[in-house]
């Protein structure tokens, strides 16, 4: 099993840091609408990032599905996106549970960073962190975004 | 030039009118961004003899020059207004999120006048700026308001807002925005005075910087370095009031039942080291932070439970704390949730209950007038208590409401002489009497007594600092150019916007390294002081002009008169001879003149005439 972002809402401060480098490291500039991972801050209590499971979490792939032209794949265990395939349609963005899918001209998502995930680097808390996937930290975003 | 989009919002509320005005590098290379920005809009928009809380007073919000860039603790907002309180000019910094995202929006700065007719919330989404009927949210507490916006707007749009205390006119009531604050001044209430609940933005837009894999590195390399730092351990563990042991007892100058003792003989359970492993169930950061000092306070069990805050930092221990003689840290905790959510400062609302228990104890106030029993051995419950009708303005707590100089000038009888205040500010945590420079900025100060204007007490306490070795606390030598240069670099501070915590690591050069990663622009050392010069220097000519002189700069009779009675410091106190000494040095420096008015040669080197 390839190791994956895994999110500790417990230990995050809410900073936001790794919204900014993710767009940072990624597209030269710095904007969370294009960040492939978002930080919610609900409450005093409740600060946690949502990040690509990379359909661990999801189980039913619910992205590669919902493609309809199949630029969506599984490749070594990293939801991939064929750029020359995608037509924009935003299927995968409404049937991402997560809302990690972003769409400009085409859609696009993480991509670890090529296996050194700048997010976790500028995270000295732990909150996410590149490990072995862990459904139990998943289901607890879940649940936190549930009760949005 | 990058990373600014050359606009500043203009919003007038009684006309319901929007303006954009442009900015340009020379503005950038004068201002820099944050509190230089927020300082010239009022600066220069504000009317001479405006009334605080009249509709000519501006607020004005500017993001920090680093703000919305990846750099560890630089995510700094600043606020500035003509202060209700102090009746000076106020800027006040916080560490939420919502200058970031006005920049998102495509705006350097918002400046906001006038009165809206009805209570109103201003909403911007990148080009659309909308002022909308905010009576469903009028009469609730900061944190219901963001959690009704977010119902209406989205999670993910960036709320700043008002507690009751702020409509009802409390003269030290706060903004919030996700908890954090920009805490002294009044400027909630100023925002009240406008019928403005709150500022709601979304912003899309891209910020550029000049060199982004430079930025990249050097966000990694601050952080690694930060986070490498005997500091890291503090702050993530214990956060700000950590040395809370080590002022008290080594140094003695921890200000204690409204200043009548310096060392608080319980501080053991209001110390960190006694409450993080209890209370603390996670850490909490501004926005951009990397080396969290914040930490989410959760009471489970006893009457209390239910408290959570973002909280208890170093100043509140000493307000909710020692200066109300409260050894309850569950009670402070108590406290500091209700100013929270009310939306007052916590330092200057402690420091006045501790005011007023100070008034009870010598009998110039009865429990009649006061309406409770509200005295040091009774804080426990009574602070909590008081705080509340302060904020809703109910009771004696309408008094209460208006600081310490406006409340013993109300209450009479000799109250005054136990009023501890400079230009109506309550001081922070640190008791002056130990401590002769950081006494002076606590008169220099432009808003009133405060500790991070200059940020004295680090020097002082530790004996040097940048450009100094060995100094000496006890002395007046000297200090009037030292306070005078530290304001300097904490307006750069202020107007890059970093946290002041990381002052140990970002000296002034090292600052021009990221500004010109950021923004492509070269500044030298000396060009960035002269920026932060020129920022307090608009701030001290507004305060001379509204009536403000060396007068109302001058410190209490309590720090002048009463020496500290044990401890440490024991027989420490300013002598009006070294007030005065150290007030004649700081005027001979800034080139002001003798009652507190800059020179016009001084004016005009800095370009302000």
């Amino acid at each position: 099993m390839p190791k994956m972002l895994v999110p500790y809402p417990e230990k995050c401060t809410g900073c936001r840091f790794c919204e900014m480098v993710c767009s940072l490291y990624h597209e030269g500039k710095i904007n969370h609408v294009d960040a492939r991972l978002q930080i919610h801050k609900r409450d005093v209590r409740t600060d946690f990032p949502v990040v690509c499971t990379h359909c661990i979490a999801c189980g039913d792939d619910c992205c590669v599905q919902a493609c309809p032209v199949d630029a969506i794949k599984v490749v070594d265990g990293i939801v991939t996106i064929d750029e020359n395939e995608c037509t924009a349609c935003g299927s995968c963005v409404d049937a991402c549970p997560f809302g990690v899918m972003r769409m400009e001209e085409t859609a696009f998502k993480c991509d670890l960073c090529g296996g050194d995930p700048t997010c976790v680097k500028f995270c000295p808390m732990g909150a996410i962190r590149y490990e072995e996937p862990n459904v139990e930290q998943y289901e607890k975003v879940r649940k936190l975004l549930e009760a949005e | 030039m990058k990373a600014f989009h050359g606009k500043i919002l203009k919003m007038d509320l009684s006309e319901e009118k929007y303006a954009v005005k442009t900015i340009d590098e020379r503005y950038v290379r004068k201002y820099l961004g944050g509190q230089g920005f927020a300082v010239e809009l009022v600066y220069h928009d504000i009317p001479q003899g405006t009334d605080a809380l009249a509709p000519d007073n501006v607020i004005a919000m500017a993001p920090g020059l680093f703000a919305g860039f990846p750099l560890p603790t630089g995510g700094k907002t600043a606020f500035a207004a003509k202060s209700p309180q102090t009746g000076t000019l106020v800027e006040s910094i916080m560490g939420g999120v919502i200058g970031a995202e006005l920049r998102h929006a495509g705006y350097d700065a918002l400046e906001i006048v006038g009165r809206a007719e009805k209570p109103s919330y201003l909403f911007i989404e990148d080009d659309r700026v909308e002022v909308e009927d905010a009576a469903d949210l009028w009469g609730k507490s900061t944190r219901e308001v963001p959690d009704l916006l977010k119902k209406k707007h989205g999670w993910d749009v960036k709320v700043a807002c008002i507690g009751v205390a702020g409509e009802k006119l409390v003269k030290f009531a706060c903004i919030d925005c996700e908890e954090r604050q920009a805490g002294r001044g009044g400027l909630g209430a100023v925002m009240g005075s406008k019928n403005l609940k709150a500022i709601v933005i979304r912003g899309s837009k891209d910020l550029e910087p000049a060199d982004p894999g430079a930025l990249l590195e050097i966000a990694l390399r601050y952080q690694k370095i930060m986070e490498d730092a005997p500091s890291f351990k503090e702050d993530t563990v214990y956060g700000t009031g950590e040395f809370l042991g080590w002022i008290n007892k080594e140094k003695g100058v921890f200000p204690t039942r409204n200043w009548q003792q310096s060392v608080f003989e319980e501080r053991e359970k209001i110390d960190p080291y006694y409450w993080a492993t209890r209370y603390v169930s996670k850490n909490k950061a501004c926005f951009a932070c990397t080396k969290p000092c914040g930490k989410l306070f959760e009471i489970k069990e006893g009457k209390f439970a239910g408290v959570a805050i973002d909280g208890l930092e170093y100043e509140t221990l000493y307000s909710l704390g020692a200066a109300c003689g409260n050894a309850s840290i569950e009670s402070a905790a108590r406290g500091n949730e209700i100013c929270d959510v009310l939306g007052m400062d916590t330092i200057s609302a402690g420091a006045t209950i501790g005011f007023a228990m100070e008034l009870v104890q010598r009998g110039i106030l009865t429990d009649e007038e006061v309406g409770m029993r509200l005295t040091f051995e009774n804080s426990e419950d009574a602070m909590p208590a008081m705080l509340e009708k302060m904020g809703n303005r109910e009771g004696f707590g309408d008094v209460l409401a208006e600081g310490v100089r406006l409340a013993s000038k109300r209450i009479g009888k000799g109250a005054e002489r136990y009023a501890i205040h400079t230009k109506g500010m309550e001081p922070p945590a640190y008791d002056v009497r130990g401590m002769k420079g950081h006494g002076l900025a606590y008169m220099t100060s432009t808003r009133g007594a405060c500790h991070l204007r200059a940020g004295f007490y680090a020097p002082e306490l530790v004996g040097k600092f940048w450009r100094w070795e060995g100094i000496d606390r006890q002395s007046p030598e000297g200090k009037g150019q030292m306070v005078a240069t530290m304001e300097d670099f904490m307006c750069v501070y202020d107007s890059v916007g970093l946290c002041k915590f990381s002052r140990g690591f970002f000296l002034i050069e090292k600052l021009t390294e990221v500004i010109e990663v950021i923004t492509g622009l070269k500044f030298t050392e000396d060009e960035l002081l002269k920026i932060g010069e020129r920022v307090h220097n608009m701030k001290g000519h507004f305060n001379y002009r509204e009536g403000v002189t060396r007068k109302d700069w001058l410190l209490p009779p309590r720090i002048l008169q009463d020496p500290i009675p044990e401890g440490p410091a024991q027989g420490n106190v300013i002598t009006p001879e070294q007030m005065n000494r150290m007030l004649d040095d700081y005027m001979a420096a800034r080139v002001w003149t003798a009652d507190g008015e800059p020179t016009p040669e001084k004016l005009k080197e800095l370009e302000l005439a």
